[in-house]
């Protein structure tokens, strides 16, 4: 829809502009025309003054000077002196035609419009009325006569055509430019529903029916991929539902033998011992099942999420105390550091505690000599996020190896095989900040400790 | 106890190794009427004939679902029920739980924790329910009552306020373990920590000037700066 406003707004933006530019051109085209028009070699009322004054009387004779002559020439014109009585005192290439002597009516006549269909011009001359005439046909005279009235209006009368033309160009884009939008709307429409990845079908006619077509099989063609690559991760992910699945049963024998026999008084010590260890690692490897099935409905998708406000600071609190009178050992340090309590996050629980779980463990398990762990909650105002930021002054890890951390084990893009642990725990740290619109963010060197920062969307407690 | 022993079990799963083993780990703690099924039609008939006083069911059977066995199950008996399951989506564990069932354990499973549970299951049903005794402890020379609401020292005999018991009880119940402030405001006041940072200080002291020796560097109820408040109990031989 916003598309479509600005499309309107652009073509009547352009629109106006070429019709302001047309009038503007069109009127400095005919204003050059006219004025080149009555600039066009002499002009009459030039020739007629420069003759008059050419024309010299003295001793009881005319003469006109050759360049006056010249002139007359140049322009095919005749010219004569009339006196105050009417009669022709000189003339210069006179039509024979024409009367020698005129009468007050005749003078007027001739003076507004023509004489004898000759355009003719006069000037005052010491003796008379110098009166020069083009050859026929040759000039047309206008007159105008305007009230003083209109003059006077004239300036407001401009502006009034001008904003009525305005008016006229605007409503013709409008309309236009709405008749074209429409035509265009279901196209963008169309189109912005193919990048949001939603189905769409466009009714192909007018004038853009084949850029319909071709939209329409975009998403199609794109829905088909969709269709098959949800269908594939759906396959995969499935596939190893079902594997853990399968091996709960037989490891439910494993491990409920195993610590029977651990606990029986018919072997010898030793053989408890061994019991023990077939106990611990079907526990291993019962964990190892759970987090691959969890971390790979994470990374398909398919995790359904369980999400409900709650406070960072009242989970953060929870694990720590959970980590504690489990019997943590004395040469691990919990700090705690909230600096706004309520910071609230849509999450689901059971999963975002396991994130934190997991960060905490990865210190314990890769710090052996015991370290300082210190959790933090912080607010970004800025983008509205917060922050879950767990740091330990422990050994750390080499800076390139940190991306490493957080793609899946046997992955292609894992480099190196974990070292501790089933290489699960921060992948799944970094999959459940994903499903939470949030990120893991990870920063260490070797022997600078280890930071890690989940960033989750907050929403404010009111 | 020995007339849980008694109680009539019947194990629901179509793996016969898995229903041997379970069978042998109950035998051994005492349980000697132990019956089988695999599958529902045969469960139904069982219990029909053997009148189970618990169920041990798995959620996948050959014929059908756990999950629907457990509700034509419930048609003929009131018996409990205890999920034991190697599907361990939060979905079916919801799904089984919200049908009634006491308990939803995922395979794998450790003999001892299903042992434990089950025994929970039989003693909350069927023992005739005791009166609980509210604790009574020793902290130092002094004597809390927990029941009566008061704390007896060498002279006197110092009553609890009622948010004061409430916060003692949570705090006992977790003795010798971390209890974070907000489980304790969410105990004295059903909410969350948040805007009780003050009221819990105070109430805190107060207990601590009627419990502790020198309320100011307490012996018993210690602060675990950022996180809560630990109550230290020598645990007693009675």
């Amino acid at each position: 829809m916003k598309s479509t406003v600005r499309i309107l707004k652009h073509f009547i933006g352009a629109t106006m502009f070429i019709s302001a530019f047309l009038v503007f051109f069109n009127f400095l085209l005919l204003g050059l025309m006219v004025f080149k028009g009555m600039n066009e070699g002499q002009s009459p009322s030039a020739v007629v003054e420069n003759v008059a004054e050419n024309l010299q009387f003295s001793s009881n004779r005319y003469s006109l000077d050759s360049s006056a002559a010249t002139l007359l020439k140049q322009q095919r014109a005749w010219a004569m002196l009339i006196d105050d009585a009417g009669q022709v005192k000189w003339d210069y290439m006179l039509p024979n035609e024409l009367p020698k002597n005129y009468t007050l009516t005749d003078i007027a006549k001739f003076t507004k419009n023509y004489l004898m269909d000759y355009p003719v011009f006069v000037w005052e001359h010491d003796q008379g009325l110098l009166v020069v005439g083009y050859p026929r046909e040759s000039i047309a005279k206008y007159e105008y006569t305007l009230s003083v009235n209109w003059v006077s209006l004239l300036p407001s009368s401009i502006v009034a055509l001008i904003l009525i033309n305005i008016g006229l160009a605007l409503f013709l884009s409008l309309v236009i430019g709405y008749k074209l939008v429409h035509s265009i709307r279901p196209l963008t429409q169309g189109i912005q529903f193919l990048s949001e990845d939603k189905e769409t079908f466009i009714q192909p006619k007018g004038i853009l029916a084949d850029l319909a077509q071709s939209v329409n099989r975009a998403s199609t063609l794109l829905q088909k991929k969709n269709k098959s690559l949800k269908s594939r991760d759906e396959a995969r992910s499935n596939w190893i539902a079902g594997i853990s699945h399968d091996i709960r049963t037989p490891l439910s024998m494993v491990l409920g033998y195993a610590s029977d026999l651990e606990e029986s008084f018919y072997i010898s010590e030793e053989q408890r011992r061994q019991a023990g260890i077939i106990r611990q690692q079907g526990e291993k490897l019962r964990s190892l099942v759970n987090d691959l099935n969890l971390v790979s409905m994470l990374e398909y998708e398919m995790q359904p999420l369980n999400k409900k406000p709650m406070r960072l600071s009242v989970l953060v609190r929870q694990i720590a105390t959970e980590f504690l009178n489990n019997g943590l050992d004395d040469r691990f340090i919990i700090e705690i550091d909230i600096s706004d309590e309520r910071v609230q996050v849509n999450g689901d629980e059971r999963l975002l505690s396991r994130a934190i779980t997991n960060l905490i463990q990865n210190s314990i398990n890769h710090n052996p000599d015991g370290c300082l762990i210190k959790l933090q909650t912080t607010t970004n105002a800025k983008n509205n996020s917060c922050s879950f930021i767990l740091v330990d002054n422990g050994k750390g890890i080499s800076q390139n190896e940190l991306p490493n951390l957080l793609e899946l084990p046997y992955s292609t893009k894992r480099k190196h095989p974990s070292q501790n642990g089933h290489g699960l725990g921060l992948p799944m740290v970094d999959r459940i900040a994903k499903a939470h619109q949030g990120v893991l963010l990870l920063s260490s060197d070797i022997e600078k400790g280890f930071r890690a920062e989940i960033v989750l969307p907050y929403i404010y407690m009111n | 106890m020995d007339n849980i022993k008694n109680k009539k079990l019947l194990i629901v799963d179509d793996e016969e190794d898995i229903r041997n083993m379970l069978d042998g780990f109950l035998r051994k703690e005492g349980f000697n009427r132990i019956y089988h099924a695999d599958n529902c039609a045969e469960a139904i008939k069982m219990c029909h004939l053997v009148k189970p006083d618990i169920a041990i069911l798995d959620v996948m059977l050959p014929d059908g679902d756990g999950f629907s066995l457990l509700s034509s199950l419930r048609q003929i008996s009131n018996l409990p029920a205890l999920y034991l399951s190697a599907r361990g989506e939060d979905e079916d564990r919801l799904l089984g739980l919200g049908l009634g069932a006491d308990d939803y354990i995922v395979k794998p499973f450790l003999p001892r924790e299903l042992l434990l549970r089950l025994t929970a299951i039989l003693r909350r049903v069927y023992s005739p329910p005791q009166q609980e005794q509210p604790p009574v402890f020793h902290l130092g020379t002094r004597i809390i009552d927990l029941g009566s609401g008061t704390v007896q020292s060498d002279d006197k005999l110092l009553p609890l306020t009622a948010k004061e018991l409430k916060l003692l009880f949570k705090l006992y119940v977790n003795r010798n373990r971390i209890v974070t402030s907000d489980a304790l405001c969410q105990a004295a006041w059903g909410d969350d920590y948040y805007g009780f940072e003050n009221t819990l200080m105070v109430h805190v002291r107060r207990i601590r000037e009627k419990i502790e020796v020198i309320p100011s560097s307490p012996q018993y109820l210690q602060t675990i700066r950022g996180l809560g408040y630990k109550l230290l109990v020598e645990e007693e031989f009675r």
